[in-house]
């Protein structure tokens, strides 16, 4: 009968319990819509940046990562592999070699980072097929190469022309080779479209004379798996005196440091619009009480236990809350998930913006129901919170006093 | 039996500067079956003492027994329980709690006892019953007339079977009919059940009906006349 009281006497007053949901409601729509926008633009750039290249984990030789050298590469066995496959949450894993290269053809020359795929296993990570913009994909036995557009365009070159390279072998060995353009690719990225050329794995181990050796092993996750974790356990699985493991935020610690700069901004507006809703739900319970003593007074007289009468008034301001959240998340709900598959488009300067960063110009909404279940928790913290006033008034009341007002 | 005692009970206010006495060394007994109108002047301490024997105001002196304890010893939660299980209460404003039926209200008293669905609902309704309201069992107090909420009130009083009923001027806002049916519905409990009602009133209406007729002026006792 608790519960009945309660549900009743928060539509007493219908007025004002209308006013106090629509508040709670206008908080949690716009919490979600902003929380599910910033999450979403931040997850689009690390699956641009992370995701579609340098994966969420990477395991190199100790060193590498200050001297990206051939000399500072490993070779890593199947049982390795497999044990690494084994961890929940890793979902592919890539092997390359990389080594900076003086590249040539005809007068021009440049230096460039030639990375050596396996194309079935990069796939996964990268959608070569929707970024392939003109040629063929590699094969993993031949000798020819996938340059960036934007090499193509430095050396104006084309499929069937070919580039020379010259660089460091392994143990001082020299690397020199003649490889034929088979295909232009579009990184979606100004730096990596400047820089990179894609050869087989084997092509590149020949190249640097490094045989079976590679100097990155890239570790993919699942969606919503934690790479820290991830990485953690990759540690217990290898020999952490000769590599190193790095997460995306150690190998690109300025995206990190972006995204939290970013991040702050939002959740300080989130935290003005939670005070002001919060005072919003206090003056509500300060007038549900304040205006009701006299009616506490006389249910105290009949033989009401005051922690009862507690019950009663937290839950009238559970139910207001709760009813808020719900609409609500209903409402917001359906438009997180309209963008999430249907992406925000940007234009104009806004597009080159980010383009120019290295960033898909869309805004895909982020729809994990942690964000609904995060903020309409902390919405019904701060009715709980804002209950203390009434357990005080309570807990001092004499019904005397009380009807007597 | 004496089912209330009071004993040399004082009452001091302070207001401003100067000192009222709204009790003055009253000392009364109540027995089981009595139907006691207290009377007397505004000011001369019939709600101070209805408070005092109700465990609601503790005298600044003196003893309230009740069945021989002393409820001015007792703390302010073990004064609820015991109100809730000793004593019913008929205000003058009815004070139903305005969002539960009739039937609810009469039961919510039985809730806070503990009392079983089946109990409450089968007391509920033979209470209505006996105050003329079986009709009107889903009704909420705004679809009642006044008459019909203090009969709930009485309904809701007797309730919990309190050892007595303390009424703080039941008829104030009644019309004479519904006075005059009210008042059949507590003789009627006083005489067929031995239910002790204690009234303060200003009604003649009520004085008429009571057998117990208690004067108090200035916190005194100016005169204690059994009557039948």
């Amino acid at each position: 009968m608790l519960i009945k009281i309660a549900w009743r006497n928060v539509w007493r007053n219908k007025r004002r319990s209308f006013i106090t949901i629509a508040a709670i409601f206008i908080a949690v729509f716009l919490a979600i819509l902003m929380r599910s926008l910033q999450l979403g633009m931040y997850e689009n750039m690390i699956k641009n940046v992370v995701g579609s290249f340098s994966g969420y984990v990477q395991i190199h030789s100790k060193g590498y990562w200050e001297d990206k050298n051939i000399n500072n590469s490993f070779e890593v066995s199947e049982s390795v592999l497999n044990s690494i496959n084994k961890i929940e949450g890793v979902s592919n894993i890539i092997k390359r070699v990389q080594t900076g290269v003086l590249s040539s053809n005809n007068k021009l020359s440049k230096f460039l980072y030639v990375t050596g795929i396996e194309q079935e296993a990069e796939e996964k990570l990268t959608d070569w097929n929707k970024r392939l913009i003109d040629g063929t994909l590699l094969d993993d036995n031949g000798q020819s190469i996938i340059v960036a557009k934007g090499v193509a365009k430095y050396y104006d070159a084309k499929v069937g022309d070919s580039l020379i390279f010259i660089g460091q072998g392994y143990h001082g060995m020299q690397a020199v080779g003649i490889y034929p353009i088979q295909g232009v690719i579009d990184m979606k990225n100004p730096n990596l479209n400047n820089m990179s050329v894609f050869m087989s794995l084997k092509s590149a181990q020949d190249f640097v004379s490094a045989k079976n050796r590679i100097t990155n092993l890239v570790i993919d996750k699942e969606q919503y798996f934690n790479e820290v974790k991830i990485a953690e356990k990759v540690k217990s699985k290898i020999d952490i005196q000769s590599r190193d493991v790095m997460t995306w935020k150690e190998m690109t610690p300025q995206l990190d440091q972006l995204i939290e700069a970013d991040n702050a901004g939002g959740i300080l507006i989130i935290i003005i619009l939670y005070m002001i809703v919060g005072f919003g739900i206090f003056g509500t319970v300060l007038m549900m009480t304040q205006e009701r003593l006299y009616e506490f007074g006389v249910l105290i007289s009949i033989g009401m236990k005051k922690s009862k009468l507690m019950i009663i008034l937290i839950y009238e301001t559970i139910f207001l809350t709760f009813v808020g959240v719900l609409v609500g998340f209903v409402i917001s709900w359906p438009i997180v998930n309209y963008f999430h598959y249907n992406p925000l488009k940007l234009f104009g300067a806004a597009a080159d913006q980010l383009e120019s960063a290295g960033f898909e110009p869309i805004i895909p909404f982020m729809n994990t129901y942690d964000i609904p279940l995060v903020h309409g928790f902390i919405i019904i913290l701060i009715s709980l919170i804002t209950c203390i006033y009434p357990i005080i008034i309570i807990s001092k009341l004499k019904p005397i006093k009380a009807m007597n007002r | 039996m004496n089912v209330i005692e009071t004993k040399n009970i004082s009452k001091l206010y302070k207001q401003a500067d100067q000192e009222i006495r709204a009790l003055d060394n009253v000392t009364i007994n109540f027995k089981q079956g009595e139907f006691t109108a207290i009377v007397g002047p505004s000011g001369s301490g019939k709600t101070t003492f209805l408070n005092s024997i109700g465990g609601l105001d503790s005298p600044t002196k003196g003893q309230v027994l009740i069945d021989n304890k002393d409820i001015t010893k007792l703390n302010s939660n073990q004064l609820i329980d015991f109100r809730l299980t000793n004593i019913g209460f008929v205000f003058q404003s009815y004070n139903l709690i305005p969002v539960l039926t009739a039937k609810e209200n009469v039961e919510f008293i039985m809730l806070m006892q503990g009392a079983s669905k089946s109990k409450r609902d089968k007391r509920a309704l033979e209470l209505l019953e006996a105050v003329g309201l079986k009709e009107q069992l889903n009704r909420r107090p705004n679809q009642l007339s006044g008459g019909q909420q203090q009969r709930v009130a009485v309904a809701r009083a007797l309730a919990s079977k309190p050892k007595f009923i303390l009424a703080d001027e039941p008829t104030a806002n009644l019309d004479s009919s519904s006075t005059a049916n009210l008042l059949d519905i507590m003789s009627r409990l006083n005489e067929e059940e031995r239910m002790t009602f204690i009234f303060s009133t200003h009604d003649q209406r009520v004085i008429d009906r009571a057998n117990r007729i208690i004067t108090l002026e200035d916190g005194k006792i100016l005169s204690d006349i059994n009557v039948k």
